[in-house]
């Protein structure tokens, strides 16, 4: 580890609580059933309005996994807030690393569900840094971000899935 | 709630959902990177995968994450999920045989909402773990 001031672990404990940024994105019927056809899903819920409106959703749901591509499709830039964070802490903490070398590896994900996420829904997403550390195992080291993003529902502000990203690079 | 195709009394601890196998193609590779819109070229680029010390190019994690919580819907039933959680133990091979196992490890009622904890994974046809996670269901009653 560097000595003085930008050592890995006080890099790392700077980012703890550090925003990751803010979207506002519009859940559609196209990406969600695309999604689902990739990731395998079998159910005419994520195809038919009718069968998810039968089943007592307001519209088709998206895949419990989609919350983690929904920045790839409905992001569109004029929903954006105009105070965008410039620089990512993520990047803060892994950029360093990663140009020594190593590899970069999503260590685990988590999806907390309030409420099905429907076509038509707009939601605004907001993400922290919720932990970062360093760890040597078998002769390697490893270092962890975990962020996690809280969409809300538009209109009425109620969560709706909170996703937990861990990250981690390995040298 | 979502779709009822699960009620919470026909369900016991260590019961499983059916299990579902898929063996991966280098087209679910390109699929999913469309759909999610990872162009990592680990997933897709043979030859730069090969350039940076892998066999051939692998599987995203979080395609292996959607195809289990198919499996766990599967089960359950559609947008019924309260929380779903895995860890990338391994990563995944074209033409490996990825099978998915779900199993019931505890029943409980915590806020009105009747609720199913499962173990959830997916493993190769060697049995080697890809993905070790957890879900829980909110499940209809009968009464």
């Amino acid at each position: 580890m560097s000595e003085g001031a930008g050592s890995d672990e006080e890099i790392l404990k700077g980012i703890i609580g550090q925003p990751t940024g803010k979207s506002t994105v519009v859940i559609e019927r196209g990406p969600v059933s695309f999604f689902a056809d990739a990731v395998l899903e079998q159910s005419p819920i994520y195809k038919d309005p009718g069968a998810a409106q039968a089943v007592g959703l307001a519209n088709i749901p998206a895949p419990p996994t989609f919350a983690f591509a929904v920045e790839n499709w409905g992001k569109f830039p004029e929903l954006q807030p105009t105070d965008a964070l410039k620089g990512s802490p993520l990047m803060t903490a892994l950029g360093p690393l990663i140009a020594k070398g190593g590899i970069i590896l999503h260590g685990e994900q988590e999806f907390v569900y309030h409420r099905p996420v429907v076509v038509g829904d707009v939601l605004v997403g907001e993400g922290t840094v919720v932990d970062a550390y360093q760890k040597e195992s078998k002769g390697k080291t490893m270092t962890f971000v975990v962020s996690e993003t809280t969409f809300v529902d538009q209109k009425s502000g109620d969560p709706v899935v909170t996703a937990r990203f861990n990250v981690l690079h390995r040298i | 709630m979502g779709e009822q195709k699960l009620f919470f009394e026909d369900v016991k601890e260590g019961d499983e959902g059916p299990a579902r196998s898929h063996v991966l193609t280098r087209t679910d590779l390109v699929r999913y990177a469309g759909a999610s819109g990872d162009y990592n070229p680990m997933h897709h680029d043979e030859v730069k995968a090969k350039a940076g010390g892998q066999p051939s190019v692998f599987g995203h994690g979080m395609f292996s994450m959607g195809l289990l919580g198919s499996a766990i819907e599967d089960y359950v039933g559609v947008a019924n999920l309260t929380r779903y959680k895995v860890r990338f133990a391994k990563q995944t091979w074209p033409d490996e045989e990825l099978t998915t196992k779900v199993q019931v490890t505890a029943k409980r009622t915590e806020g009105g909402q009747n609720l199913v904890d499962l173990d959830v994974r997916l493993v190769n046809g060697a049995g080697e773990e890809k993905l070790i996670g957890e879900a829980t269901a909110a499940l209809a009653s009968k009464v």
